[in-house]
């Protein structure tokens, strides 16, 4: 086809040629968007006889924050261990990155958690370690020198404000700085999921404000695929109706979905006893008929 | 799940570790330094109690037994009688018993304690083994360590001996001294270092799967710490009956 058109007009058709490569590499742009960044496909699980995942299937789309909501005991911690590994499940499969990761082995799922950070209630960081050496954790068993990993923590902690503490203990922290030093450490090595289990649990609003506001920044200024899992609705109206931005100054600013600007990077899904029975945005959250819902969310 | 069904679990999941322990030591990371640590905890950390423990068991062996040797007038081998006693029995045993309160309480109390505040969750989401950063130094540390006590805690045994032979008795020391001599065989001194290389194995296997297994929170952390020191002791007994059998038959030790 090209051969034949360059007898009779060149200078169209190398701009159609020209045109072709340019679509070619959107093309490959592009594609590495269409693989979810997580995907859940009917996915069983069973702690004795008890059901704790029945047929749950979902997706995360890349750059995308899965606010999973739900009682405690429904499942939601349960989803983000088998993402990483942690449990098997009984049937179904589990995808990250495209990649099937459901019957990988201890080795071979510790590739697949070099993308993932994950941030766990209360922190959960090394009581021995100082606060320095629990950030450089994945660093310094990396091998990788001091210099570099100094350089890297500091920016962390940078990160979540908490430079100041680099020598503390863990026992000598407040929760909500105990937590802040679990997502520095979740964030070295700059992974493009993130899985928050319930971060903000027993911190005053203030602090809690906080964490979301990281969860914010990371999801708009870093591009990073998320999944926060929560059962408190402050939480959700941070997430779902405010984004981050970066002033003239260099100052990050949080601003509000408006008229102007809405959200479509943060979607909703909601546990009960180990099945979704909610998926979508957080407007049709507060909308639905459904009477669990209603009560979840309102209280009573 | 019946007592039968869960003791044949239990004994394949210790198995699996202890084999995933000692496949992590071939293949890198290693953690040397971390070994290096483990055995000056276990080593040198329970240096103390297992001498003390040597010293009044040699002293108490003594006080029984010499009465006895006096009445049928062989009291001049009462030291042999306490060397052999030690060597081949009371020291590797009551040292790896006096190991496996300290030590093993130890290990399953602070990895009980890591497994219920998701450490090691948090160690495998950053891509680190627990298997072979935390069991496998314990493991290696137990196994060099408590043969090296048990060396110790034989010494001290015998100078405990010595002491309550001569202090309350009145017997010479050289005549003890030469007795202990003469009933030590080089045959005895390697069954008293082979079984405290089992026992380190023993102890700190169970330990391990123990502080691992944990479920419960704190209570649970409670739990397996205690069950980690019962089942180790008795562990070490039972396989001790065994052991001294098949060292006695591989060195012909015991025979009239």
């Amino acid at each position: 086809m090209l051969s034949a058109d360059l007898e009779t007009e060149p200078e169209i058709i190398a701009e159609e040629k020209l045109g072709e490569i340019a679509d070619i590499e959107n093309a490959v742009d592009d594609s590495s968007r269409i693989l979810p960044a997580i995907e859940f496909r009917d996915v069983h699980l069973s702690f004795d006889d008890k059901k704790i995942l029945n047929g749950v299937s979902f997706t995360v789309r890349r750059g995308e924050t899965k606010i999973i909501l739900g009682r405690s005991g429904g499942g939601k911690s349960t989803t983000i261990r088998l993402i990483l590994g942690l449990l098997k499940p009984d049937s179904g499969q589990i995808f990250v990155d495209g990649e099937d990761i459901t019957h990988y082995t201890e080795e071979e799922m510790m590739r697949v958690r070099q993308k993932m950070g994950m941030v766990f209630q209360e922190g959960a960081l090394f009581d021995s370690l100082s606060v320095f050496e629990n950030v450089a954790y994945r660093l310094q068993e990396q091998g990788v020198d001091e210099e570099t990993c100094e350089k890297e923590v500091r920016r962390m902690l940078q990160f979540v404000d908490l430079e100041d503490a680099i020598d503390k203990m863990p026992s000598e922290l407040s929760g909500g700085m105990r937590r802040r030093v679990g997502i520095a450490r979740a964030l070295v090595g700059d992974p493009t999921i993130v899985m928050f289990d319930e971060p903000t649990a027993g911190l005053d609003p203030p602090t809690a404000r906080t964490i979301c506001e990281l969860a914010i920044k990371l999801r708009d200024l870093e591009d990073v695929s998320s999944i926060f899992v929560t059962h408190e609705m402050n939480n959700l109206e941070y997430l779902s109706s405010e984004y981050a931005t970066v002033n003239e100054d260099g100052e990050v600013i949080y601003e509000m979905e408006g008229e102007n600007l809405c959200l479509i990077n943060t979607e909703v899904i909601m546990f009960r006893d180990g099945e979704i029975i909610f998926s979508g945005k957080d407007e049709q959250l507060r909308k639905t008929d459904d009477a669990y819902i209603r009560k979840f969310i309102r209280g009573k | 799940m019946n007592p039968l069904k869960n003791f044949l679990f239990q004994l394949q999941e210790i198995s699996l570790l202890v084999w995933r322990a000692f496949i992590g030591l071939f293949r890198k990371p290693r953690y040397f330094s971390e070994t290096i640590r483990q055995m000056d905890l276990i080593g040198v950390g329970s240096l103390p109690i297992v001498l003390l423990t040597g010293f009044f068991t040699g002293g108490v062996l003594i006080l029984q037994t010499f009465p006895t040797l006096q009445y049928y007038s062989i009291q001049n081998e009462a030291g042999r009688s306490v060397a052999t006693s030690l060597v081949r029995e009371l020291g590797p045993v009551l040292s790896a018993l006096m190991v496996s309160g300290r030590i093993g309480s130890a290990i399953s109390a602070e990895l009980g304690s890591m497994v219920v505040s998701q450490q090691i969750d948090a160690m495998r989401a950053l891509g680190t083994d627990p298997t072979r950063k935390l069991v496998s130094p314990r493991i290696l540390a137990l196994i060099f360590m408590l043969p090296l006590l048990t060396v110790a805690a034989d010494i001290f045994g015998i100078i405990g001996g010595a002491i309550v032979a001569s202090g309350l008795f009145n017997q010479e020391t050289n005549v003890f001294i030469t007795s202990v001599r003469a009933g030590i065989t080089t045959e005895d001194l390697i069954g008293g270092i082979i079984k405290p290389l089992f026992f380190g194995l023993i102890i700190g296997s169970i330990s391990c799967y123990k502080g691992l297994s944990t479920t419960g929170g704190t209570v649970g952390v409670g739990r397996s710490t205690t069950s980690a020191v019962v089942v180790s002791s008795i562990v070490v007994i039972i396989f001790d009956f065994f052991l001294s059998k098949a060292i006695q038959s591989i060195f012909d030790i015991g025979r009239i």
